[in-house]
């Protein structure tokens, strides 16, 4: 990976020329939070901001997608154009763009490449930047405290300045046209160690590290922790909306109003939905909260995993905030650490 | 600095150009392809067998199937569903599906008629493993609906009976009237190309065939089990008591092969809705061994 | 070819019952779309916009409001004999609604209105509030007060040529996430999404307006978790069961809370 310094000051210029030409999605206040949403100018911009309500996956997987559109009453497939138009995502925090990598490795595996995530993918330039945890992070346990790659530039604030990881050639363009990049220094190395320690030792001490969270996730697959916890879930899928990972989707069809026409969109979906899992006949493989909150978790802490190598879950802490069962994985954590407390029943 | 990126869907007539179906195919995963329906045969009071040619020959061309896989059939305007092939893929140029009537989609198909036209995309998921099965015995065993899918593997397997030894099926219905596929299985029984026990819960007058529960021919089966695949399709709460059966006879875990049933709504491991524990029902399986359908959790 | 099945233009009826017929207002109000709807029906007869009797013979029957007399259940039961397919619209045919909030106690509701005279016209017929489905069965209900009048064209649609989309139960916070919006209750505000089926969108909220539960309670609703996350936000109790009531009179799980 290539670095280069940038000054503080140099900040707005690099927002600015990718600005001139395309629109620019970046964190900005949000009646008492922070959202992601198109800027007009750097100044909206929240630099250290700690995490935001929703994530950034609406701009790879749209709420409501339309993949075909149709003739009902001829039966046809008919013309359809799908057009995304450039964006840059800045600001991004590194949960979040290992989110991007899972979806990644979701939707652009070998074996059947989602053209529509693709388009939205391709269309789309990453520009990272550094955080401080907040108490619901815990990035860290699940290895999604570092980026490594996915995006275009990513910025670590060393105070007065940023050190930059290029991540493409459209990035080192972009930085080296609007700002005078320079070599680092070892004072800049000896800052980045400093301040990468400091975030390390600012991550709440509540949260449990356990190891093996991937086995825990079998070895307590039948225990009654789950009746307790599903037996919480309110069914309102708010867990899925608000996570950067979750990416299961409906497929569902709309007339238009005259019924002669219509349209193929895949629209979000969440395993943690009643029907979710429901097949022709009304059997329904996983009919109450237990199983569908242990499904959910054992998905983002252990199939995902065993399949491609990483968690599923970034924890990025979103779900934390927004259950207001207090069902998370932070909680799923807890438990696997009461199990292994010395008094343990 | 990015580009603007696009997905371009056309109707058929459009892509003229393009000679290869299989690029076609590949090229948008999601998108449905014009299958008219060719043949409808009643076989049940709610099964009809549905025989589909693709409107356009270079997909007709491009489009191969092997046992145990399924396609998502399309009804415009009314949506998708996924259902498993019925034939054997050594017939080219059309494909068969088995359709109960159980829901909405399914009861629209049901009144379609022959030169309707559906989309059909597909096909997807992993097949029986048909050319590890061949020079051995092999013991199929399906209740009610779950002989659609074993039906590819028993037809591809007629077709190519000489590389196989001996072939047992186990058949088992609700009630005589269930019965699908009775005639064509009767003549190959007639002809000694298989063994075949066809059993009832719920027998009437008519019926000379066993009766009981799938599990029941089981007592009096003789197998060679290291030399024996099993494969079994049915409802969900066939399979513990059907394989354990073949476990007693002693097939092998990894000789043991089902076929799940979910709802996948994508057909190629996106979606989410056909996932069991860490494995996508779409793509890595429907088909499973025993093996591997026990260290999937919630799978039986 | 056409994939569809061939066959008549379905014979269309809608009838209101109590109700103040916003919903059918509601519908009319997707102007441009409205001749490409009636394009696809034969409309036999609208009470909202003819004085035409009602025909004896019809294939769908749309019906808004509450069923508060007996006249009004006779009419009820009659369209139901004659309809292939009934489907009813916004919260006062699907729960009773608002008039449903009379329910408890209608002999004195009555004389608060009429003092001791009440008309032998009302003290015939009347009787308390139900909804639609208490009285006769329901193929299909369009909730919410009033109506998303493209939810009801989805409906008609579904009735018209089928639809593999089944009615999901979830409730409504994830739609209201999906919105990017922040929780009432973290502001100490009720808001019955907590419960409420989802579906609607979740406009309310979108709109920094807390949910009151028009699209009714989801069959997969927490009551007893919703509740204690509603007092531990500073709601009192007793004014979380009133909200519950307001679009659920006639369901099993709030009855017991009266």
């Amino acid at each position: 990976m290539l670095y280069r310094v940038i000054d503080a000051e140099e900040l707005p210029l690099l927002v600015e020329a990718f600005m001139r030409d395309h629109e620019v999605v970046a964190p900005v206040k949000s009646g008492r939070s922070v959202a992601f949403e198109t800027i007009g100018s750097f100044d909206d911009i929240v630099l250290d901001y700690t995490t935001t309500l929703t994530s950034l996956k609406k701009y790879y997987l749209p709420p409501r997608e339309t993949l075909i559109e149709f003739d009902a009453e001829g039966g046809s497939v008919t013309d359809y154009e799908l057009e995304v138009k450039p964006r840059v995502l800045f600001g991004a925090h590194a949960c979040d763009i290992n989110a991007l990598i899972n979806l990644d490795l979701a939707f652009n595996d070998g074996r059947y490449l989602d053209p529509y995530y693709d388009a939205h993918r391709a269309a789309t330039m990453v520009i990272g930047i550094s955080c401080t945890p907040s108490d619901t992070c815990f990035c860290h346990l699940l290895d999604a405290d570092e980026v490594r790659g996915a995006y275009d530039l990513f910025l670590q604030d060393l105070g007065d300045r940023y050190l930059v990881s290029i991540g493409s050639v459209e990035g080192a363009n972009v930085l080296e046209s609007a700002c005078n990049p320079r070599e680092a220094t070892d004072e800049d190395r000896r800052a980045f160690r400093q301040i990468t320690r400091a975030r390390q030792e600012s991550f709440s001490k509540d949260i449990p590290d356990v190891q093996e969270i991937p086995m825990l996730m079998d070895a307590f697959h039948k225990d009654e922790f789950w009746e307790e916890l599903g037996g919480r879930c309110l069914s309102c899928t708010a867990c899925s909306a608000v996570c950067p990972t979750c990416y299961c989707f409906d497929i569902a069809d709309t007339l238009d109003p005259d019924g002669k026409t219509g349209r193929r969109e895949r629209i979000w979906d969440a395993c943690t939905s009643p029907q979710f899992a429901l097949v022709a006949g009304d059997h329904n493989f996983r009919e109450g909260g237990r199983e569908r909150v242990r499904h959910r978790m054992y998905h983002k802490l252990n199939g995902f995993n065993s399949v491609h190598g990483r968690y599923l879950c970034v924890g990025c802490g979103r779900c934390v905030r927004a259950c207001k069962a207090d069902i998370s994985p932070i909680e799923v954590l807890r438990f696997f650490e009461r199990k292994g407390a010395s008094d343990a029943k | 600095m990015p580009n603007s990126a696009k997905v371009v869907v056309e109707p058929i007539a459009a892509s003229a150009a393009v000679s290869d179906g299989e690029a076609l195919i590949k090229a948008n995963p999601y998108r449905p392809w014009e299958a008219r329906i060719t043949s409808i045969t009643p076989l049940t009071d709610t099964e009809k067998l549905f025989e589909f040619r693709f409107v356009d020959e270079r997909i007709r061309n491009a489009f191969h199937h092997e046992p145990g896989q399924f396609v998502e059939v399309s009804i415009f305007g009314v949506g998708e569903a996924p259902i498993s092939i019925s034939s054997s893929p050594s017939k080219g140029g059309f494909i068969e599906l088995c359709v109960r009537r159980a829901g909405e989609f399914t009861t629209r198909l049901h009144e379609m008629q022959c030169g309707d036209i559906v989309g059909i995309r597909g096909p997807y998921g992993r097949p029986f493993p048909f050319e590890q099965m061949k020079g051995h015995d092999i013991l199929l065993v399906a209740g009610g609906l779950g002989i659609a899918p074993l039906r590819s593997l028993i037809n591809n397997i007629h077709d190519e009976r000489s590389e196989f030894g001996n072939v047992t099926i186990i058949y088992g219905s609700k009630n005589p009237r269930e019965v699908m596929f009775r005639d064509q299985f009767e003549m190959w029984r007639h002809r000694q190309d298989f063994d075949l026990y066809l059993t009832v819960d719920n027998p009437d007058d008519t019926w000379d065939g066993e009766v009981g529960l799938v599990t029941a021919p089981f007592a009096h089966l003789e197998i060679d089990a290291s030399h024996t695949y099993g494969a079994v399709c049915g409802p969900p709460v066939m399979y513990r008591f059907v394989v354990e059966e073949m476990r007693k006879k002693g097939i092998s875990y990894d000789h043991i092969y089902m076929s799940f049933e979910r709802h996948m709504k994508c057909g190629m491991g996106k979606c989410g809705h056909c996932q069991i524990g860490h494995q996508y029902c779409c793509i890595d399986g429907p088909v499973f061994n025993y093996w591997e359908a026990k260290n999937i959790q919630g799978s039986m | 070819m056409s994939e569809r099945s061939s066959g008549s233009i379905p014979r269309v009826v809608f009838a209101g019952f109590a109700s103040c017929f916003g919903c059918q207002i509601n519908i009319t109000n997707i102007e441009k779309h409205l001749l490409d709807v009636l394009g696809q029906i034969d409309m036999r007869y609208w009470q909202l916009t003819s004085s035409d009797p009602m025909p004896a013979q019809f294939d769908v029957a749309v019906i808004e409001g509450a069923i508060t007399t007996k006249d009004a259940e006779i009419s009820a039961k009659r369209l139901r004999e004659i309809a292939d397919t009934v489907i009813t619209i916004g919260a006062c045919a699907q729960s009773a609604g608002i008039p449903g909030m009379a329910s408890d106690d209608i002999d004195t509701r009555m004389k608060d209105v009429y003092s001791d005279h009440v008309p032998a016209l009302i003290s015939d017929s009347a009787y308390s509030p139900r909804a639609v489905g208490d009285v006769i069965e329901v193929d299909f209900a369009v909730p919410c007060c009033p109506v998303d009048p493209y939810e009801f064209v989805r409906v008609l649609q579904h009735v018209l040529y089928g639809s593999n989309i089944y009615p999901h139960t979830a409730t409504l916070c994830g739609n209201c996430k999906q919105n990017g919006r922040g929780c009432f209750y973290g502001r100490g505000v009720m808001c019955m999404g907590l419960v409420t089926r989802t579906g609607c969108g979740a406009r309310c909220t979108a709109l920094g307006r807390e949910c009151n539960g028009c699209a009714g309670l989801s069959p997969d609703a927490n009551i007893d978790m919703a509740r204690r996350i509603a007092v531990a936000s500073g709601i009192d109790e007793a004014d979380f069961n009133k909200a519950l009531e307001m679009f659920n009179y006639n369901n099993e799980a709030i009855m017991e809370l009266r």
